[in-house]
């Protein structure tokens, strides 16, 4: 009988979390598993999965003369269909020998390595996804707006927010076609004015107006989630989920209220809302979520008509009366507010999500070969090295039936002390 | 000719049958179900949050069918499948908020807030089948009152509307407007920070009920 390897102890330590993970990236508290739940969930195969759209009503209404007039031909509803493929996005996790050594009793320390790095590595692969949501479909996750050796200075709107440190970024030219290289994240501050990211070694040729895009990427034009500033979006050319857009200019445009460049104020936000309500019906709000980033919420609150974080968090003594005696739901306009770090920081985003969807190729697990999940690492010379690792995988796109169920306000100028 | 007969008709019985239908539906009366605020509450919103410089109240509280709002644009009507039955290019009188069955509290907000005539036109008028319209009226020339906070339970059910109540929230409001933006700011990001520490505790504590206890080593002797 083979002598017991590390691997397999920590194997068996993984087996016995394995049913936590789906639990523990389901969550309810980022936007992406609010889409799971409230939206529809889809299981599809490796064939893209097919969105039949109504994309323009039937029947021709009319006047005729009853006197012997020609009624005239009619002609039925017309749809389209739309397309989803899955991406497949991959979370690895290493465990060194050392966290081993680091404790005295020998299966302890591998159970709690285990479990802590399951833990640790689902809040990161979550905070990634979410950081993909806000993107556009391309895996861009900021600009460029300047350098000075191995620092970047991001551009607002997406800053540093959407990397974090120990994460592998990949240059792209602006126009996303020539890829420059890879580097890592070494330090990233998305709260202060600067927005600044560290790399380890910056790619060759890198330049301000450069983008940076997630790792996996390659080739030109790479595509990516498809998130909340592809399916929001009013352009009238490209493409959304197969569909010319150029075909169904209406159709597929979401609602745009140009804020330009000034602050949030409640005429953007009754535009933006009344946008909505005239495209569905006038009693069509119910399911509407007002998605910003924290510092549109601290705009807003800037307003003095909402209820302030002050009062929500505490600070005085009426607060927890207040809490007692209301939801404290934050809203705009009386739309349900949910705001997140990782959104684009001068946007408001007006989100229908019963019209919002994951269609999911496989759900999210180990990676496993032939019933193994952890694998050993070899070192440079070819013999072993001190650590194993192992795989969270899932394959899913987003996807809406309804572009323009949503709305959104952009050009936001941030709050100042920012 | 026998068959242009029985057709001509039926068609007429059909007309008849609708405007018999039509007759009928104006025998219906579409009754929003209104309130007016009790005067109680006006008078002690009044006093918690003060006048403003026309010398109505900063707060008020009005229920949602009574709060209407000008909406202009090209209006896509639809049944109740979705359906669109016509677009129309009009201003019309709508309610303001989607909870119509509820009670909201709004706080008056000075005409300043809304720039200047010439840039609310600017940034409202929307053109549409060679109409224009100022898709939110008129220019509020007066301030506009504009939403705080819906009276609902935590669940969205209904919350009746008590003086207590609405004077508390009008006076914890304009307390939070006295603190500084930045310590408002911090608040967001703290709120932020502890919900991620939330998950983290969640998911260790998750994690701790997956692994047996003892790590599966029996601690009763058996046997």
């Amino acid at each position: 009988m083979p002598a017991q390897a590390n691997a397999n102890v920590i194997a068996l330590q993984l087996e016995k979390v394995r049913d936590k993970v789906p639990l523990l990236y389901e969550r309810d508290d980022i936007l992406l598993t609010m889409i799971q739940q409230r939206g529809d969930v889809e299981k599809i195969s490796s064939r893209n999965m097919r969105l039949p759209l109504q994309v323009n009503p039937g029947g021709k209404a009319g006047s005729y003369n009853a006197d012997g007039g020609d009624l005239g031909r009619g002609s039925g509803t017309a749809y389209d269909v739309a397309q989803v493929s899955p991406i497949f996005f991959r979370f690895a996790i290493e465990i060194t020998k050392l966290v081993e050594y680091a404790t005295t009793g020998r299966e302890r320390a591998i159970e709690n390595a285990a479990k802590r790095e399951v833990a640790n590595g689902m809040k990161q692969f979550r905070a990634f996804l979410d950081k993909l949501i806000q993107t556009a479909g391309n895996g861009v996750l900021g600009t460029i707006s300047s350098i000075a050796s191995n620092v970047l200075t991001m551009s607002v709107p997406n800053g540093a927010a959407l990397v974090y440190v120990g994460q592998t970024i990949q240059v792209y030219d602006t126009t996303l076609t020539t890829n420059r290289g890879t580097c890592n994240v070494t330090a990233a501050d998305p709260i202060s004015p600067t927005q600044t990211i560290t790399v380890d070694v910056l790619p060759g040729g890198t330049v301000a107006t450069d983008v940076i895009v997630h790792d996996g990427l390659s080739g030109a034009s790479p595509v990516s989630l498809f998130g909340i500033k592809y399916h929001q979006n009013n352009a009238t050319t490209g493409t959304w989920l197969n569909l010319n857009r150029a075909t169904y200019p209406v159709q597929l445009a979401t609602p745009r209220v140009n804020a330009g460049n000034a602050a949030l104020t409640p005429a953007n936000v009754r535009l933006a809302i009344n946008k909505v309500r005239k495209a569905l019906g006038i009693n069509h709000l119910s399911k509407l979520i007002a998605y910003m980033a924290v510092e549109q919420e601290h705009a807003w609150e800037n307003l003095g008509i909402t209820v302030s974080s002050i009062i929500k968090e505490g600070g005085g003594g009426s607060a927890n009366d207040l809490d007692l005696l209301f939801t404290g739901r934050k809203t705009m306009s009386g739309i349900p507010i949910k705001s997140s770090v990782n959104a684009d920081q001068t946007r408001v985003d007006f989100l229908d999500l019963a019209h919002w969807g994951r269609a999911v190729l496989k759900d999210i697990d180990f990676y496993e070969v032939n019933g193994n999940t952890v694998f050993p690492i070899y070192g440079a010379s070819g013999g072993l090295a001190a650590s194993y690792i192992f795989y969270f995988d899932t394959a899913f796109q987003l996807w809406s039936d309804s572009p323009r169920s949503g709305a959104y306000i952009d050009t936001l100028a941030r709050p100042s002390g920012y | 000719m026998l068959v242009r007969g029985v057709f001509l008709y039926f068609l007429g019985l059909i007309y008849l049958l609708q405007l018999n239908l039509l007759r009928e539906n104006r025998m219906i009366h579409v009754i929003r179900e209104r309130h007016e605020t009790p005067e109680e509450v006006a008078r002690r919103l009044e006093v918690a949050g003060g006048r403003n410089r026309f010398g109505e109240a900063n707060y008020r509280v009005i229920w949602g069918w009574n709060r209407l709002a000008w909406i202009g644009g090209k209006f896509e009507d639809r049944d109740a499948h979705g359906d669109l039955l016509r677009e129309v290019v009009e201003l019309r009188m709508e309610p303001k908020y989607p909870q119509v069955n509820r009670w909201h509290v709004e706080r008056w907000v000075p005409p300043e807030t809304y720039g200047s005539p010439r840039e609310w036109y600017a940034k409202t008028v929307e053109s549409a089948n060679g109409i224009s319209v100022a898709a939110l009226g008129p220019y509020p020339e007066r301030g506009e009152y504009e939403h705080c906070f819906t009276l609902e339970g935590p669940k969205g059910e209904f919350v009746q509307l008590t003086p207590t109540i609405v004077e508390h929230l009008a006076q914890a409001i304009e307390w939070a407007r006295r603190f500084p933006k930045a310590k408002q700011r911090g608040l967001l990001y703290e709120r932020e920070a502890r919900e991620e520490r939330k998950y983290e505790e969640w998911a260790y504590t998750l994690m701790d009920d997956a692994a047996p206890a003892l790590h599966g080593v029996p601690f009763v002797t058996v046997g």
